[in-house]
């Protein structure tokens, strides 16, 4: 009986470094990620409109209906990213992820920015570069420290109603999005 | 004899536990970082810069565009409050209050995750556009077939879930408030 008891014990912290195994290499063995599912989006270095979502259709990138998104591909490599540009009156939030699909940053209209978002991000060299030049840096401007290079910057927008949202939808895609050198 | 049966016995215990294990802390997940407020349940740190291990299998799962920590929360309902799953059979009463939001959007998904609004209304109900109670509290009717008041309504048939999404809710931050998030009432079924 004890000898059944100990086997038994093994198999669950046996399964227990499975479960560990498997939660922790299941990001890396996905088959599909946020980057690939956005890959044929050309967005590299402007505003590229979404699609909007359609009822029966399906929704890979889990997006709401009611919103306006705008999404921008940078790599910082090529030099200190900017998101630069008059939003109209309304909710809207930025998001940018990292490779790995995760949310490395965020902000909403309502931290005091108002209708213009201007947004510098900048990798761990170019922040130190930008402190030793102790620029001024503009009222209003964002600045947005990044791990990684390769970021997605996602604008949602909200129309408050949804005959709004052409025209929403026309002013997000005028926002400039980009690398400096 | 003896052995090979304990063997086999353990083989058989690690796998169920390490993968049954697995697969109920990203779907259920209720022991695991998802929050459960009445039939709503959310991944909190979700939205995180450093999310734990188990909201990364999760985000890998959906591999969508999330909402950032400071950008709002979703929560998502696949049974009502008396914990029966959701069908489309069914007519249902989302009844009560929601945390403090800017504004909120309220959809009902399939369970592969295709928008289930009729062809002729908007896909979304959003919460500026609803008609609410005198105590400001909400009441939205949910079926296929004709409703009063406030009427998402659906298409098709099978099982269904509910996505709440709340925008710019900073203020939710502790998960204590249980009767902040509204209930789903079964009404008459087919």
């Amino acid at each position: 009986m004890t000898r059944f008891l100990l086997w038994l014990l093994g198999g669950v912290v046996l399964g227990g470094i499975i479960h560990i195994v498997v939660i922790l290499t299941l990001p890396a063995l996905a088959e599909q990620s946020l980057w690939s599912r956005v890959a044929d989006i050309e967005a590299d270095n402007r505003m590229v409109i979404l699609p909007r979502v359609v009822a029966g259709e399906p929704n890979p990138l889990g997006l709401d209906p009611a919103l306006a998104y705008g999404l921008c591909r940078v790599d910082l490599a090529n030099g200190p990213a900017y998101v630069s540009g008059v939003l109209p009156e309304g909710f809207w939030s930025v998001a940018l992820f990292n490779p790995s699909g995760i949310v490395t940053y965020s902000t909403t209209n309502r931290d005091g920015i108002g209708k213009t978002l201007e947004l510098g991000i900048f990798n761990a060299a170019q922040t130190r570069l930008l402190a030793q030049q102790q620029l001024d840096i503009a009222e209003g401007l964002l600045v947005v420290e990044s791990a990684s290079d390769e970021l997605l910057i996602l604008v949602r927008l909200a129309p408050p109603h949804q005959v709004m949202r052409t025209r929403f939808e026309q002013e997000l895609s005028e926002v400039e999005c980009g690398t400096r050198n | 004899m003896r052995f090979v049966l304990y063997l086999l016995m353990m083989i058989v215990v690690a796998l169920g536990v390490g993968f049954g294990l697995s697969y109920y802390a990203l779907t259920d997940g209720r022991l695991f970082g998802v929050a459960q407020v009445g039939p709503w349940h959310a991944w909190p740190d979700v939205g995180a810069n450093a999310p734990n291990p188990y909201t990364r299998g999760h985000l890998a799962r959906t591999a969508a565009f999330e909402l950032g920590q400071s950008e709002g929360l979703q929560f998502t309902a696949t049974t009502d409050s008396d914990g029966q799953p959701l069908t489309r059979d069914c007519a249902y009463r989302i009844d009560g209050r929601t945390p403090l939001a800017t504004f909120w959007t309220l959809v009902a998904l399939d369970e592969a995750g295709i928008n289930i609004a009729a062809p002729d209304v908007a896909p979304a109900m959003r919460s500026s556009a609803i008609a609410r109670t005198d105590d400001g509290s909400i009441v939205i009717n949910v079926g296929t077939r004709l409703l009063p008041l406030n009427w998402l309504e659906l298409t098709g048939e099978g099982p269904f879930k509910l996505v709440l999404t709340l925008y710019d809710t900073a203020a939710f931050s502790g998960f204590s408030s249980d009767a902040s998030m509204p209930v789903i009432i079964r009404g008459s079924c087919a």
